[in-house]
């Protein structure tokens, strides 16, 4: 019988001993959780699809030191907090001191300030799902704190810069805990990018604690380079009348990951989840959501759109699980694929469990190809073939584009998918 | 300007087009008329460079050069325009930005500068007055969710745009009221000039009352089995394509 590969020992030694008291314990104790840990391989059920891309060598074990230039990325409008290599840098970081609202680094906690946090991170995730949250977990060597009390509300979006600089091999571990206190504001956004050339692990992990009617906008754009395999998971937990909104923007790369789970715990809540992915050449991206509707009344929407060329493969997975209590629940999944290539792979798989019995629960699931009527009423009016593919192509995820609600990253999501897909049909 | 000498086109292995002759000088305005399944279509759809469409005989020229050699953007820079008989709808792109995208193509074919977002606009809300369409269209999708006399009346507007040499018209006038025949009619009689041909095709000949032909041809079974003047149409109105001994098994419209 051939043996289960394991989590090399390799990834089990922490970096950055500046952590406050608590969170060293933490992390040690996930540490020790990891020590079986199997790596996923295509028996995995939620990695069957995506286990052959992950390629996790000896020396990516290596912490990433936290250096290496930032700013390629966003012309950022808002306040900013840098990180490199999960660490965050605060000569780059720009945000205000406003009242009712912290952000701070895990490393400027004092020991009393860090201590109700080990209890808090994690608890918004189900780590049987995500089973690298907890490399995650046992590895972080910083991360941010954005704590609003009742009603204060963030004036302007506040930009995460997550930049993986990769001179050698490495891995990094980014980190953010968001507590948003009943009806406060925020809307969030992180861009995941990189520099360098040395293969990298990027293992984040993302959580948002929502209290009563506290209202959360969540962006997040992954566009890291070739180089770098990402592994994402970010957590919602919703209590009563709470709104969450996540528009996540994906790029394909060697290995794209992103774990998406939220749960309505409370009456009344509501969630959006909308998502592009776009892979092309030899790419992978995999989406894999998750709803819980535990509290009745709750509302959730999400709308997922897949983009393959090539011979890339992208994958989307939505499970929606209605609790026995979750009477009156209103749920909604659609997703759909446009294939660029017959070499392209696309995957879709809707997991619906549902044990109420008053509920509404909507789904459906396509994939299709350019619509050849379409090019053809475009080129006969002199557009060029590459040009009408590219505006079809865009066409398809436009709806999901123009409803980014931050006009920076909406211009740049825009320009940088107008981009890649001019690429996609250079030979065209 | 365009001529046609012995056209055959054929789907999916099936000959539609059974040997088309037609010579059309700039200036002139010529009807294809025939009952539905004749080939009206095809005939414009294979000028215009749908490759669905396969020619097996014959050729095609455009001032002289070889029209069948070129792809389907080129023969539209080189001016040949189809108002499609059922234009297709394309959510996710704003007519505006479809409008603006070709207008632009065919400029910097012609090595004029591209026209900017704000120049542009003042020109299409003036030929979307022209055409009786709310300036509002613009920015909708392509088409999308337009009735089919608001599809036909984006087709015109874009012939009015895009200035082509040769602008093919498919059934433009079917599905009309008699004030959107007016305005569509009226559209293309501002397009007719000297240097300029059009070739109608239509089923029925009210359009003509509209849009006087310099000549009339009668396709049926993928020929052209009949050419006159303007007269042709009125005969056929009067006596029917029976007349001709066609069968017309046409009960819409
Ligand atoms: N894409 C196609 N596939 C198969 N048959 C077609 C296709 N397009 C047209 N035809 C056939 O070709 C014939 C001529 O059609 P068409 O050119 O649309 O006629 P018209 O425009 O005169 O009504 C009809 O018999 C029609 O069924
Ligand atoms: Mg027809």
């Amino acid at each position: 019988m051939k043996s289960v590969p394991m989590l090399s020992s390799a990834f089990l030694h922490p970096a950055g001993e500046s952590l406050p008291e608590p969170l060293l314990a933490l992390r040690k104790e996930r540490a020790s959780a990891l020590v079986d840990m199997p790596l996923p391989t295509r028996k995995t059920e939620n990695w069957k699809y995506s286990s052959k891309y992950l390629k996790l060598a000896d020396d990516m074990a290596i912490s990433l030191p936290a250096e290496g230039k930032t700013g390629n990325s966003l012309a950022v409008p808002g306040y900013k907090v840098v990180f490199i290599n999960g660490v965050m840098i605060p000569e780059a970081s720009e945000y205000p001191d406003l009242d009712g609202i912290e952000i701070l680094s895990f490393n400027d906690l004092a020991n009393d300030e860090a201590e109700a946090l080990p209890a808090k991170l994690g608890s918004t995730l189900n780590h049987d799902q995500v089973q690298f949250a907890r490399l995650n977990g046992a590895r972080f060597e910083d991360g941010l704190l954005i704590r609003l009390k009742p009603d204060a509300v963030l004036d302007q979006p506040l930009f995460i810069i997550h930049e993986t600089s990769a001179d050698a091999s490495g891995s990094a571990y980014p980190r953010i805990y968001v507590e948003a206190g009943a009806n406060s504001q925020l809307t969030l956004v992180e861009e995941y990018t990189s520099s360098g050339e040395a293969s990298a692990l990027v293992s984040t992990v993302t959580e948002f604690n929502l209290a009563d009617g506290a209202n959360v906008t969540s962006i997040r754009l992954n566009m890291e380079g070739e180089n770098v395999q990402h592994i994402g998971a970010t957590g919602v937990l919703q209590q009563r009348s709470s709104r969450f909104e996540s528009h996540c923007v994906g790029f394909g790369g060697p290995l794209r990951r992103h774990d998406l789970q939220v749960r309505l715990e409370g009456e009344g809540a509501e969630t959006k989840l909308n998502g592009v992915v776009v892979t092309q050449g030899k790419q992978h991206y995999d989406n894999h959501t998750s709803i819980d509707h535990v509290a009745a009344h709750c509302n959730s929407e999400e709308t997922y759109r897949n983009i393959a060329a090539d011979q890339s493969h992208a994958v989307f997975n939505g499970r929606i699980h209605i609790h026995q209590d979750a009477q009156k629940s209103n749920a909604d999944m659609n997703n759909k694929n446009l294939l660029l290539s017959n070499g392209a792979e696309i995957d879709t798989k809707p997991e619906l469990e549902i044990y109420a019995d008053d509920v509404k629960c909507a789904h459906g699931a396509t994939i299709g190809q350019l619509d050849e009527t379409s090019v053809f009423y475009l080129v006969s009016r002199g557009i060029g073939r590459r040009q009408a593919n590219v505006l079809l192509t865009m066409a398809f995820i436009n709806e999901l584009v123009q409803q980014i609600p931050v006009e920076a990253v909406r211009e740049t999501a825009q320009a940088r998918l107008s981009d890649f897909f001019e690429q996609t049909f250079q030979e065209a | 300007m365009l001529s046609i000498k012995n056209l055959h086109a054929s789907v999916e292995g099936k000959e539609i087009l059974k040997g088309i002759n037609l010579e059309i000088k700039a200036g002139e305005v010529h009807a294809i008329m025939g009952p539905n399944g004749s080939g009206k279509s095809t005939l414009s759809q294979v000028l215009a460079g749908n490759d669905a469409f396969e020619v097996t005989e014959g050729e095609v020229t455009l001032n002289g050069d070889n029209l069948l050699d070129l792809e389907t953007e080129e023969r539209a820079r080189e001016g040949i325009f189809l108002a499609f008989q059922y234009p297709v709808e394309i959510p996710g792109v704003s007519n505006l930005q479809f409008l603006r995208t070709a207008v632009n193509a065919m400029r910097k074919h012609k090595g004029q500068d591209e026209m900017n977002a704000a120049e542009f606009m003042k020109l299409a809300k003036e030929v979307s007055k022209q055409v009786d369409l709310d300036p509002a269209f613009l920015k909708r999708g392509v088409n999308e969710g337009f009735s089919g006399g608001e599809k036909k009346r984006n087709e015109i507007m874009q012939a009015l745009l895009l200035q082509p040499k040769l602008a093919i018209l498919d059934e433009t006038d079917s599905g009309l009221d008699i004030d959107a025949l007016k305005v569509v009619s009226d559209g293309v009689n501002a397009l007719r000039s000297e240097d300029r041909a059009i070739l109608m095709v239509t089923h029925y000949q009210r359009l003509l009352n509209h849009i006087v032909p310099d000549y009339v041809h009668v396709l049926a079974g993928g020929k052209i089995i009949k050419s006159g003047g303007r007269e042709l149409a009125l005969e056929l109105e009067e006596k029917g394509y029976g007349w001709l001994g066609i069968k017309d098994d046409d009960t819409s419209n």
